[in-house]
C-alpha cells in the first residue's frame, strides 16, 4: 500500500475549500438563513405584536372561521361574547353549507340533536378531509364546548377553570436532580436553542457531502479524474475532499452564529445564548463529535456514490439509498418529544448510518443514557475506517468507468478482489 | 548505453474472463521517444494506465524512473486519452492546481505555466475560464498541464488527436523540443506519420500482446529489404536483378533480387548512362508494415 502524502491531501482540501466557497449555490444557501432571521427582525420591528398574531393565526393548529349550526336544546345559543370573532352562529344546515362553500367559514360544525347523550357533532370541510382532527386537536373548540356546556350552570371561575384546564410551567431536572431552568427560558435554553443548532448541524451534514457528490460526480464526467489520479492516490483524493468539505459547513455554521449574533445585538447576546448552554456543555461538545462523525460517514458514503453515476444526476439516485438512511431518524423525531430514550431511538443511535443525527435529536431533549453515548460512538469511529476503506475501492473503481455503471455485484466482487 | 527509464516486464492484467493485457514487455531508454502502437483494442491505454498506476496489473513488473508505479508521480506527466479540465475554473488555476498535485511549490506552477502558456499561444485566455476556450484550445491546455511540474518522463495518450494541422505542427515541435531537453516521452497514437516524424523506437501491441518491438529504422529496413526509390526518364524495364518494378506517381520502387545491393544496382544505372534524377533506399510505410503484421496475427 502507497504511502499517504499529507501535503497533496491538504492541497486537494484547500482546492475544495475555495472552489466550492465561491460556488453561487453555497452563497446562497449560507446567506438564506441570516435573510430569513432579518426579514424577520424587519417583519417584528415594523409591525411588533400585529405580526405575532398573524403568524399566530396562520400557523397555529386551531379552526379559522366556524360556523355552528345548534341542534341541541339552545346550549350554543347565542354564542359566548368571547368566541364571537370566531363562532358563528348559523340558521341551519343549508345556510351552513352556503357560507362554507362561500368561504366565508372555513369549518362548520353541526351540534347534532342528541349531542348531549351521544357528543355527535358533524364537521364540514371544503377540499380537505382534516378537519375533523383539527377540531379534535384544538384547545380552543373543546374550551368552546366546555364553557357553553357548564355556562349558568356551575361558579364562573369554575366554568373557566373547566374550559382552561392547565397553564403548563416546566422544569426540568438533571439527572442528579438538579433543576435546569423553569418556565418558557427553562424552555428555550434546555431545548429550543440545542435543538435548531441540531438541525443546523444535520442540515450541514448533508450540505457538505452534497457539494461532495457533486464534485466527485463533475471530475468523472469532465473526465479530469484521470489526470487527478495520475498525480495522487484515491484515498488521498477522497481524503482531501472530505476534510475541504468538511471545513466548509463548519464556515457555513460559524457565519450563521456571527450573523445570528449580529442580527440579535452583538456579542452580548450571543454570550446570553451560550450561558444556558453552558449548563449542559456536554450536549454542545457532543454534538461537534457527533457533526464530526456524521460527516464523516457521509461524505465517504456520497464520494462512493458520486463515482459509481455516469452523469451527476445519476449519482444523486444512487446516493439517495443513503439519505433515506439519513432521513430515518428524521422520521420518528415526533415521538421523541415524548419518549426519546424510546428502544427504537436507542438502536438507531447505535447503528452507524443513523446514530449522528439521532443523537444530535436527542440530546437536547432528555438525558441520554451514557452507554448509548458511548455505544454510538465507539461504532461509529470503528466503522470509519472500514468504509473509508471499502469507499477508497468503489471510488477508485468507480471512477474510471465511463459510460456504464457499476452494478451491485461487480462492486461486491471489487471489495471482494480487493 | 542510456539508462532505462520503463521498464515493464511480463505485464498481465485481466478483466474478469478477458486478458486485455498478456504477458507484455519492453523497455523506454532515457531521451527515448518510444511509441506505444496498436490497433483499437489492443491493449495500449490499459499498459499505460498501470504504468500511471490508476490500475493495477494482475501479473508482471513496471519500473519508471527506476520506481514502482506511483512512486515517481511527481516526475511523471501524463496525457490521457479521455480529455478532461476543470470547466467552471480558470486557465492559470488549472495548471498552478494540477503543477501542485504533483509536488511543485505555488510560485513555481505559476511562472512555468505562464510560460509555457505562451509557448502554446494561450497567453491572453490565463484568467478566463476553461469552459470559454474552443476544443482545440482545450486540448492544447490538457497537453501544456502534462508539462507544467517539469517532469522527466512524459506518457501522452493520442495527442494529436482533435487538432487543426496547424496545432499539430505546434504539439510535434513541442515534443521535439521536449527531446531535445533530455525528456524521455512514450506516446500512443494512431497519426503514424507522427510516429515516424518522432518515434525512435516503438511497441506494436495486438490482443495485449507485442508483435513488434525495437529500433524503427530497424524495423523498416527489415520490412523493406533491397528496396530502392528511383527517379528517371529512362526505360528501365529490362534491366536484369529486379524482382519487382512499381510506379508511385513519378517515382519507381524497385525490389533487388538478393544478390544486387542497392550500390551495385547504382554503380549499374551510371554505366548504362540511365539518367537518375532520384535515387534512395527505400522504406516501407509505418501504415503499411502496421496492416501488414496486425493482419498476420490475426490470421495466426
Amino acid at each position: 500500500m502507497s504511502k499517504i502524502d499529507m501535503n497533496k491531501i491538504t492541497i486537494i482540501a484547500q482546492h475544495e475549500y475555495l472552489t466550492n466557497l465561491r460556488r453561487a449555490g453555497f452563497i446562497i444557501m449560507t446567506a438564506l438563513i441570516p435573510l430569513l432571521g432579518l426579514i424577520a427582525l424587519l417583519i417584528g420591528a415594523f409591525f411588533g405584536g400585529q405580526a405575532m398574531e398573524f403568524l399566530s393565526d396562520q400557523l397555529g393548529m386551531d379552526p379559522q372561521e366556524v360556523g355552528v349550526v345548534d341542534q341541541t336544546a339552545g346550549y350554543f345559543t347565542p354564542v359566548i361574547e368571547a368566541y364571537q370573532d370566531r363562532y358563528h352562529l348559523l340558521a341551519n344546515e343549508e345556510a351552513g353549507r352556503v357560507a362554507l362553500l362561500a368561504d366565508e367559514i372555513t369549518t362548520l360544525l353541526i351540534i347534532q340533536e342528541d349531542y348531549i347523550t351521544n357528543g355527535r357533532v358533524t364537521v364540514l370541510n371544503k377540499g380537505s378531509g382534516f378537519g375533523a382532527a383539527v377540531i379534535e386537536d384544538s384547545r380552543q373548540a373543546r374550551a368552546f364546548f366546555v364553557d357553553h356546556l357548564l355556562r349558568g350552570k356551575v361558579d364562573p371561575a369554575l366554568q373557566q377553570r373547566a374550559a382552561n384546564p392547565f397553564k403548563i410551567e416546566s422544569v426540568t431536572l438533571s439527572a442528579s436532580g438538579e433543576d435546569q431552568g423553569g418556565g418558557p427560558l427553562g424552555i428555550v435554553s434546555t431545548f429550543v436553542v440545542p435543538y435548531f443548532m441540531g438541525m443546523f448541524l444535520i442540515m450541514t451534514i448533508f450540505v457538505s457531502s452534497g457539494y461532495l457528490l457533486q464534485s466527485v460526480a463533475e471530475e468523472k464526467e469532465t473526465r479530469v479524474i484521470e489526470v487527478v489520479l495520475s498525480s495522487v492516490t484515491a484515498q488521498e483524493l477522497l481524503t482531501g475532499k472530505v476534510i475541504g468539505l468538511g471545513a466548509l459547513g463548519l464556515t457555513q455554521i460559524l457565519i450563521w452564529l456571527l450573523s445570528a449574533s449580529a442580527l440579535s445585538g452583538g456579542a452580548t447576546a450571543l454570550l446570553a445564548i451560550s450561558i444556558p448552554l453552558m449548563e449542559r456543555p456536554e450536549v454542545l461538545l457532543l454534538a461537534v463529535v457527533y457533526y464530526m462523525l456524521g460527516y464523516t460517514i457521509y461524505a465517504i458514503l456520497m464520494a462512493s456514490a458520486g463515482s459509481l453515476g455516469t452523469t451527476a444526476r445519476e449519482s444523486q439516485q444512487i446516493a439517495s439509498v443513503f439519505s433515506m438512511a439519513a432521513a430515518a431518524p428524521f422520521m420518528v423525531s415526533s415521538f421523541l418529544f415524548t419518549n426519546p430514550n424510546m428502544t427504537l431511538a436507542r438502536i438507531m443511535s447505535w447503528f452507524p448510518l443513523t446514530g449522528s443525527t439521532m443523537m444530535i435529536l436527542r440530546l437536547p431533549m432528555a438525558e441520554v443514557p451514557a452507554v448509548d453515548i458511548i455505544v454510538s460512538i465507539v461504532t461509529q469511529v470503528t466503522s470509519i475506517p472500514i468504509m473509508l476503506w471499502a469507499g477508497a475501492k468503489v471510488f477508485r473503481m468507480g471512477l474510471l468507468m465511463y459510460g456504464k455503471r457499476a452494478t451491485l455485484p461487480e462492486v461486491i466482487q471489487r471489495l471482494r478482489e480487493a | 548505453m542510456p539508462h532505462k527509464v520503463v521498464e515493464v516486464s511480463n505485464l498481465v492484467k485481466r478483466y474478469n474472463s478477458f486478458t486485455a493485457v498478456d504477458d507484455l514487455s519492453f523497455d523506454v531508454y532515457a531521451g527515448d521517444v518510444f511509441g506505444l502502437l496498436g490497433p483499437n483494442g489492443a491493449g495500449k491505454t490499459t499498459t499505460i494506465r498501470i504504468m500511471m498506476d490508476i490500475f493495477k496489473a494482475d501479473a508482471g513488473t513496471i519500473e519508471l524512473l527506476s520506481q514502482p508505479p506511483g512512486a515517481a508521480r511527481s516526475h511523471i506527466g501524463y496525457l490521457p486519452e479521455e480529455r478532461g479540465l476543470y470547466r467552471n475554473l480558470k486557465v492559470q488555476e488549472v495548471l498552478v492546481y494540477l503543477a501542485r498535485l504533483k509536488g511543485m511549490p505555488g510560485d513555481a506552477a505559476r511562472q512555468r505555466a505562464g510560460m509555457l502558456l505562451e509557448r502554446v499561444q494561450l497567453t491572453d485566455w490565463a484568467n478566463r475560464k476553461v469552459k470559454d476556450l474552443s476544443r482545440g484550445m482545450q486540448q492544447k491546455l490538457q497537453f501544456v498541464a502534462s508539462l507544467v511540474h517539469d517532469p522527466e518522463l512524459i506518457v501522452m495518450d493520442e495527442p494529436f488527436h482533435g487538432l487543426d494541422p496547424v496545432n499539430v505542427e505546434l504539439i510535434r515541435s513541442m515534443i521535439q523540443d521536449l527531446q531535445e531537453e533530455g525528456k524521455t516521452i512514450v506516446l500512443s497514437t494512431h497519426q503514424l506519420n507522427m510516429v515516424e516524424a518522432l518515434c525512435d523506437r516503438i511497441v506494436l501491441i495486438n490482443h495485449g500482446r507485442p508483435i513488434l518491438y525495437g529500433e524503427l529504422a530497424e524495423i523498416k529496413r527489415h520490412y523493406a529489404p533491397h528496396t530502392v526509390r528511383l527517379r528517371t526518364s529512362a526505360d528501365i524495364a529490362a534491366l536484369p536483378d529486379m524482382v519487382q518494378v512499381e510506379r508511385h506517381g513519378l517515382d519507381l520502387r524497385l525490389t533487388l533480387d538478393a544478390a544486387i545491393s542497392p550500390q551495385l544496382l547504382l554503380r549499374e544505372l551510371v554505366d548504362r548512362n540511365i539518367p537518375v534524377e532520384v535515387f534512395e533506399v527505400a522504406s516501407v510505410p509505418l501504415e503499411e508494415i502496421f496492416i501488414t503484421v496486425v493482419k498476420e496475427d490475426r490470421h495466426e
